[in-house]
C-alpha cells in the first residue's frame, strides 16, 4: 500500500475546486461546530510570551532605518551622505546609486507597481516613501540621526492628490516613468463588466436615479508594525518577517542577489500583531527586505529594520474616490438596470468590478461597471482588509436609494431582488440542487432570523420621521450580500502522529493573523481522526514548507480545511490498515497484529482509542499502538529477557487542496449563502453626532466549524467596518501634499468604546458553501459589508443623504443645514 | 530619540535652577504624554539638551480641602484629580474635564500642571521632522490657513494674527470657570490669564518657571458646574469643543456665572457675553440657547471647520442647562 490509497486520492480529486456540495461528509461531529474552547495561542497572547518580528533579538545585529521622501513627488538629484557615514556607530548606508544594486528586482507577483521595482528607488511618487537611503547602525537611535545628516537636493515635480484632478488631461503625471500616457490605468483586465443591455433596462423601468458619493481611504495598519530581520549563515539566507504571505517572500529571494536555491533559505514567520491584507502586496514591503539582506551581507551582521508609526501609514485601503451611479426600477421596487463608473486611486486590481456583487446576488438582468483606476501621488492602495470594499458598497448604496426612493422597507427590496447572474431564485434553487446542495433560501432565513433578533419591523421608519424623546434623530439601515471564500489558492497539510502518547501534530505553514484559524484545523483532524481534541495540535512550521492559504488571501479554511481533511482520512485508513497487519515484519520474523483475524472496516477510533466495531471492549489506545520510538522503543533490557516491543510503523500523511476561485467573470459556481447586517443609529441633529445603539449581523456559515471564531468576526467586523463609516481617511494636505494624520491619535482608529451598543451575532448553517462540510468563509466579510451601512442609517434618521464618507459630524451639520 | 541629560529635581528651587542654567535648551518633564512625542517626532526645530523632571519632588502631586480653598499639586494625575472626593463633591465640572481627558493609560500619567501647559496639536505644527516650519515655531506663514483646518480656530488667529492653533486642554476652561488660580515657583495668577500665544509655548510662564500648585476656591451655596466635550471618538481624543460652566443660584435666579469654551481658539476663551445673558435670569432653555448664540456671535469660521461654531453653541446651551433648573 502506498502512503496514499487510491481512494483517498481519488476523493481529494473529487472536491478540488470546490464546485459541488460536500458529498463525503461525517456522519456525525464531536469537535467541530462544538463551542467553548481554548485558542491555541490565547495564553502565549494575552500573557506577552508570543514571540513576534520586532521582539527579534540576534547578537551583533544592525538597525536600518530608511529615508523618507518629504515631497509628494521628487527625483534626487545630489546625496552627500559624507556627514551621516562619520557619525559613530554608523556601519552602512545604502545609497540608491549603488552599482551593485539592481535597476530592478522582483517585489511581488503583480504587473505595474507592484512587480518588479527597484529596492531602493531614486524617485519618490508619495510623500514618505522609502527612497535614497538606508543606513545601518549599532543603534536604532542611531541610525535615526544619521538619516537627519544626510543632505539630498531634490527635484520636485508636480503632484497630483485628487482622484477627478489626476483624471483630466491636462494633469501632471503622477508616475510618469511606468505610466507616461497619463493617470489613467486601464490593465484590461477585468474592469469591465456588462450584462444585458442597461438601456433596455432604463427604458423599460419606472423611475431612473442617478448619484454618486465619495469614498475616502482607510488605512491597514496593525499593532506590529512592519519589521524584518535578515541573517546570512555563509550562502544561506535566514529570514524574520511580519507577512501574511511567507511564501511569497521565499519565491521573490530565491531571485535576488544572484540567485538563492529555495531549499537554502530559512524563512521565520513568527507571531504577527495584525494585519489586514495591505501591506504585504506592496511592492516595498520588499524593497526594505532586498535592502536588509543586502546590508547583512556586507556587514557580515544580522540587520533589523522595523518601520515607524508613520511610515505604516502610508499606502491605504483599494476604495477611496468616487462612485457614480445610474439605477432604473419599477414601483415596487424591482431593479431592472444598474450602471456603476468606480474611479478609485491608484487601484491595482481591477478585476474587482464595483458590479460583481450585483452580478453575484441579484436578479437584476442589465448591469454595466466600469471601475478605473488613477494614479495619484499618494501610498499604493492594494486590497486592504478586503477587496470587496466598493462593491458591498455599492449593494448598500444603491438598494438603499431604490427602497428610500420607492417608499418601501430595504429588507422587502432586497428579498425582491435576490438571484444571481440575472436569473431568479427559481434557477438559483436548481443550480443549488444540480450541485448537491439543500435548496434553502438563504437570504430569507438570515433576513428572518436579523429581523425578529433587531425588532426591524417597530424599528424601521420612513426617511427622516422619528425624534426620541431624547432629542435625537432615530434610524435603521439594513444591507446584505453573499458569504464569500472566492480567492484562488492551494493548502498543504501534513499530519503525524507522535511517537511514545500517539497525540496528532499538524504540520503546515506558520502564518498566525489572530483568527484562530487553527483551533479548526485540529477541531476538523480531531473528528476525522476520532481523537479527543486535546490530543490534536498545530504545529506551524516557522519554515514554510507545507503553504497553506493564508487569511490574507480572502479564503482560509475552505480551502485548508480540505487538506486537513484529506490528510486526516488518509492517515486514519493508514493506522486502520496497520492495527490489522503485522505490527512489524522484520528479517527475524513476524510480529502479531494489534487486532488480529479482523479487517480496517471492522474497526473505528473514538476518543483516541482504536476499538473493534463489533466488540467495543477489544480496544487499544493510539498511544499503546504507536509504540516508543528510537532507543527508547525496543530497549536492551527486554531484548536481554527475551522479549521485544512490537514496532509500528510511522504514521504520516499530508493532504493538499486547490481551489480555482470565483473572481472570474466566468463565475463556475453561483453564490448560495447570503449575509444581512442591521443597524441601528441615533443621529444628534444639534452636534452632529452619531451614535449607533443596535447592530445584529447574520451569516449564513454553511457550517459553523469554530462558531466563537465565526462570533468573534462579527464582533470584531462590526467595530471595523463602523470605524470605517463613522471616522476613518487618510488626511493630506493640498498645498504640499503631506499625509497630515498618519498617527494612532490623529487617525481614528474606533475603539470598543465608540460602538458601545450591543452586537447581535447570529450564524445560519444552510449547509451550502462549497468548503468542507458544506461551510463558506466569515473573515472578510462584516467589516467590508458593514462598512457601508452607516450612510443609509444616517439617511433614515436625518432624512438627507450624505454623498461622502465617512460619515463625520460636520457632514451631518452640513446636510442639516447647520454648518 | 536624540541622546538628552535627565536630571531628577529633588525641589522646585532646584529644577528650577536647572532650568535657568540651561537657559531655554531644557525641558521640565512630568507625566511626559506630550513632551515625549514631541521629542520623538523631532517636531521643533531644536532639540531639549536636558530634562529636568519634577516626579521626584515630594509632595506636588496632592490633593487637599483647605481653608476653604481646593488646592491641588501641579503633579497630581489627572486619574486622581478626577476620581478625588472632594473633586467629585464640589467641582463636578473639574472632576468631569479630568476624566474625559485621553485614554485611561495617559490619564494616570499625564498631570494636570501639564495638561493645562500642554502644546498645541495642530497637525501642521506636530508634523514629523519639523516638516512644516509655521508660524508657531518661528517660520513664515500658518499652512492651516489655507490647508486642513477641520480642528482650528473658530474665533481667529495670534502671532501676528497668523496661528490659527487651538489649546488642546480639558481641564483648562473646568479651571476657569471654577475661578482658579495657579501658583508658579514665581507668583499666582488667575487661571484666565495663564494663557498665552507664543513660539512653541501656550502660556505666560518663563522658561525657569513651574507650576507647583493649582487652588480653586470652595464653590459658594447655590453653585454648580458642569462640563461638556465634543470629539470624534469617546475614548481618547483630544476636544473638537469642549465648555465648562460655573453657575451660582440665589432663589431661582442665576447670581453669577462663569463659561469657558476651548479648543475653538488659540487660548480657553471665556465667553463674557453669554454670561451676562443669563445673570439675574430664571434658567430655562430659550434663555441658555440665547447665550449660547452670544457666545459664538462673533465667530469667524475658516473653510474647514463652520460645524465647530454650530457644536460650540450646543455645547454652551446644554452645559448651562446641566448646571440644573
Amino acid at each position: 500500500m502506498g502512503i496514499h490509497s487510491d481512494d483517498q486520492k481519488a476523493k481529494m480529486k473529487e472536491m478540488q475546486d470546490n464546485l459541488q456540495a460536500d458529498t463525503h461528509p461525517l456522519k456525525r461531529y464531536r469537535h467541530i461546530g462544538e463551542r467553548g474552547g481554548r485558542r491555541l495561542d490565547g495564553y502565549k497572547k494575552a500573557g506577552g510570551d508570543a514571540d513576534y518580528t520586532m521582539d527579534v533579538q540576534l547578537p551583533g545585529m544592525l538597525f536600518m532605518r530608511f529615508l523618507d521622501a518629504p515631497y509628494p513627488h521628487a527625483k534626487i538629484v545630489r546625496m552627500d551622505t559624507r556627514r551621516a557615514e562619520q557619525l559613530p556607530g554608523v556601519r552602512f548606508i545604502l545609497r540608491y546609486d549603488n552599482p551593485e544594486l539592481p535597476e530592478k528586482a522582483s517585489m511581488g507577483k503583480l504587473p505595474g507597481l507592484y512587480g518588479d521595482q527597484p529596492p531602493l528607488p531614486g524617485i519618490a511618487h508619495f510623500e514618505g516613501e522609502p527612497v535614497g537611503a538606508a543606513v545601518a547602525a549599532d543603534t536604532e537611535s542611531i541610525a535615526e540621526e544619521a538619516l537627519s545628516l544626510i543632505e539630498v537636493e531634490w527635484e520636485q515635480r508636480p503632484f497630483n492628490l485628487d482622484v477627478i484632478r489626476a483624471r483630466e488631461e491636462d494633469a501632471p503625471l503622477s508616475y510618469p516613468e511606468m505610466y507616461p500616457a497619463g493617470n489613467y490605468w486601464n490593465n484590461g483586465l477585468f474592469n469591465e463588466l456588462v450584462q444585458g443591455d442597461v438601456k433596455k433596462g432604463f427604458a423599460a423601468s419606472d423611475r431612473v436615479i442617478e448619484f454618486e458619493f465619495f469614498r475616502r481611504g482607510h488605512t491597514w495598519i496593525g499593532p506590529e508594525r512592519p519589521c524584518g530581520v535578515f541573517r546570512w549563515n555563509g550562502d544561506c539566507p535566514e529570514l524574520w518577517v511580519k507577512q501574511q504571505r511567507p511564501h511569497l517572500v521565499k519565491k521573490n529571494l530565491s531571485t535576488w542577489y544572484g540567485g538563492v536555491p529555495m531549499n537554502k533559505i530559512q524563512l521565520h514567520c513568527l507571531y504577527q500583531g495584525a494585519s489586514f491584507g495591505g501591506w504585504v502586496q506592496v511592492s516595498w514591503n520588499m524593497g526594505p527586505l532586498y535592502c536588509a539582506g543586502f546590508v547583512a551581507r556586507k556587514t557580515g551582521r544580522p540587520v533589523k529594520y522595523v518601520f515607524t508609526r508613520r511610515e505604516d501609514f502610508y499606502g491605504e485601503s483599494m476604495d477611496n474616490g468616487r462612485y457614480r451611479y445610474k439605477v432604473g426600477f419599477k414601483k415596487d421596487g424591482t431593479i431592472l438596470a444598474v450602471e456603476g463608473v468606480s474611479t478609485i486611486v491608484n487601484q491595482q486590481w481591477p478585476m474587482f468590478n464595483v458590479m460583481n456583487h450585483f452580478r453575484e446576488n441579484t436578479k437584476i438582468p442589465h448591469l454595466y461597471g466600469r471601475s478605473e483606476s488613477v494614479w495619484v501621488n499618494k501610498g499604493p492602495a492594494v486590497p486592504t482588509r478586503c477587496e470587496q470594499l466598493p462593491t458591498t458598497l455599492s449593494m448598500t448604496m444603491v438598494f438603499s436609494r431604490v427602497a428610500a426612493e420607492c417608499g418601501l422597507d430595504p429588507v422587502e427590496v432586497a428579498l425582491k431582488n435576490d438571484g444571481y447572474e440575472g436569473h431568479d431564485m427559481v434557477r438559483l434553487e436548481e443550480e443549488k440542487r444540480q450541485r448537491g446542495f439543500p435548496a434553502t433560501d438563504s437570504l430569507k432565513e438570515c433576513v428572518d432570523r436579523g429581523r425578529a433578533a433587531f425588532g426591524w419591523d417597530d424599528r424601521w421608519h420612513p426617511p427622516g420621521t422619528r425624534r426620541l424623546s431624547n432629542g435625537r434623530m432615530h434610524g435603521v439601515a439594513f444591507t446584505w450580500t453573499n458569504e464569500w471564500d472566492d480567492s484562488l489558492g492551494t493548502g498543504e497539510i501534513a499530519i503525524r502522529i507522535e511517537r511514545n502518547d500517539g497525540t496528532a501534530s499538524i504540520l503546515a505553514m506558520g502564518c498566525d493573523n489572530g483568527v484562530d484559524a487553527e483551533n479548526t484545523y485540529c477541531r476538523i483532524a480531531a473528528d476525522e481522526l476520532g481523537m479527543r481534541l486535546q490530543d490534536v495540535h498545530y504545529n506551524p512550521q516557522t519554515d514554510p514548507g507545507f503553504f497553506r492559504m493564508s487569511p490574507d488571501s480572502s479564503t482560509n479554511a475552505s480551502v485548508n480545511g480540505w487538506a486537513v481533511r484529506h490528510a486526516a482520512r488518509i492517515l486514519k485508513q493508514q493506522i486502520l490498515q496497520a492495527a490489522v497487519s503485522p505490527t512489524a515484519q522484520t528479517q527475524r520474523g513476524e510480529y502479531r497484529p494489534a487486532f488480529e483475524d479482523c479487517t480496517p472496516e471492522d474497526l473505528d477510533i473514538e476518543e483516541s482509542v482504536i476499538f473493534r466495531k463489533s466488540d467495543p471492549s477489544v480496544r487499544k489506545s493510539l498511544a499503546d499502538f504507536v509504540m516508543e520510538a528510537g532507543q527508547s522503543g525496543p530497549i536492551s533490557s527486554t531484548e536481554n529477557a527475551g522479549f521485544r516491543w512490537a514496532f509500528t510503523e510511522p504514521f504520516f500523511a499530508f493532504g493538499y487542496h486547490v481551489q480555482l476561485g470565483s473572481y472570474n467573470p466566468e463565475n463556475p459556481r453561483p453564490h448560495l449563502t447570503r449575509q444581512a447586517h442591521f443597524l441601528e443609529v441615533e443621529v444628534d441633529s444639534e452636534t452632529g453626532e452619531i451614535f449607533i445603539t443596535k447592530a445584529v449581523n447574520v451569516n449564513d456559515v454553511g457550517k459553523a466549524m469554530n462558531p466563537m471564531s465565526c462570533e468573534g468576526q462579527q464582533y470584531g467586523g462590526t467595530i471595523m467596518g463602523l470605524s470605517r463609516g463613522k471616522f476613518e481617511e487618510m488626511i493630506y494636505d493640498s498645498v504640499t501634499g503631506v499625509m497630515l494624520n498618519g498617527n494612532l491619535l490623529d487617525y481614528k482608529i474606533a475603539t470598543i468604546k465608540d460602538v458601545e451598543a450591543p452586537i447581535g451575532t447570529i450564524l445560519v448553517e444552510s449547509g451550502m458553501g462549497y468548503g468542507p462540510y458544506g461551510s463558506v468563509g466569515i473573515g472578510e466579510d462584516i467589516g467590508t459589508v458593514m462598512t457601508g451601512i452607516l450612510g443609509p442609517a444616517v439617511h433614515n434618521a436625518i432624512g438627507v443623504w450624505i454623498d461622502d464618507h465617512p460619515i463625520t459630524p460636520d457632514k451631518v451639520l452640513k446636510a442639516l443645514g447647520k454648518a | 530619540m536624540k541622546p538628552f541629560r535627565h536630571f531628577n529635581a529633588q525641589s522646585v528651587d532646584q529644577a528650577a535652577s536647572l532650568m535657568a542654567g540651561y537657559g531655554g535648551r531644557a525641558c521640565i518633564i512630568a507625566g511626559g504624554t506630550d513632551l515625549l512625542g514631541r521629542m520623538k517626532d523631532r517636531i521643533l526645530p531644536s532639540y531639549p539638551e536636558a530634562l529636568v523632571n519634577l516626579k521626584t519632588i515630594a509632595g506636588l502631586d496632592a490633593i487637599r480641602a483647605e481653608d476653604g480653598v481646593l488646592r491641588i499639586g501641579a503633579l497630581a494625575t489627572l486619574a486622581s484629580v478626577a476620581a478625588h472626593p472632594e473633586v467629585l463633591s464640589n467641582y463636578r465640572a473639574l472632576a468631569e474635564a479630568a476624566g474625559r481627558t485621553a485614554s485611561p493609560q495617559l490619564r494616570n500619567m499625564g498631570t494636570i500642571g501639564g495638561n493645562i501647559c500642554q502644546d498645541i496639536r495642530c497637525w501642521y505644527y506636530r508634523g514629523p521632522l519639523n516638516r512644516f516650519s509655521c508660524l508657531r515655531k518661528g517660520g513664515g506663514r500658518c499652512y492651516a490657513l489655507k490647508g486642513d483646518n477641520r480642528y482650528h480656530s473658530i474665533f481667529g488667529g495670534s502671532v501676528e494674527k497668523g496661528c490659527v492653533a487651538v489649546h488642546p486642554s480639558d481641564t483648562a476652561p473646568a479651571l476657569i470657570a471654577l475661578g482658579a488660580s495657579v501658583v508658579t515657583s514665581k507668583r499666582t495668577v488667575e487661571a484666565e490669564q495663564l494663557f498665552s500665544v507664543r513660539l512653541s509655548g501656550t502660556t505666560i510662564l518663563e522658561g525657569d518657571e513651574i507650576i507647583t500648585e493649582i487652588r480653586i476656591p470652595e464653590p459658594s451655596a447655590g453653585t454648580s458646574s458642569s462640563f461638556m466635550k465634543f470629539a470624534l471618538r469617546k475614548s481618547i481624543d483630544f476636544p473638537i469643543v469642549n465648555c465648562a460652566v460655573a453657575l451660582t443660584r440665589e432663589e431661582d435666579r442665576v447670581a453669577r456665572a462663569r463659561i469657558c469654551l476651548n479648543a475653538v481658539h488659540v487660548v480657553p476663551r471665556r465667553v463674557t457675553g453669554a454670561e451676562e445673558v443669563i445673570q439675574g435670569r430664571t434658567m430655562t432653555e430659550d434663555v441658555a440657547g440665547e447665550a449660547a448664540e452670544v457666545a459664538v456671535s462673533d465667530a469667524k469660521p475658516l473653510e474647514h471647520n463652520a460645524y465647530m461654531v454650530q457644536v460650540a453653541r450646543a455645547l454652551v446651551k446644554r452645559a448651562i442647562l446641566a448646571c440644573g433648573g
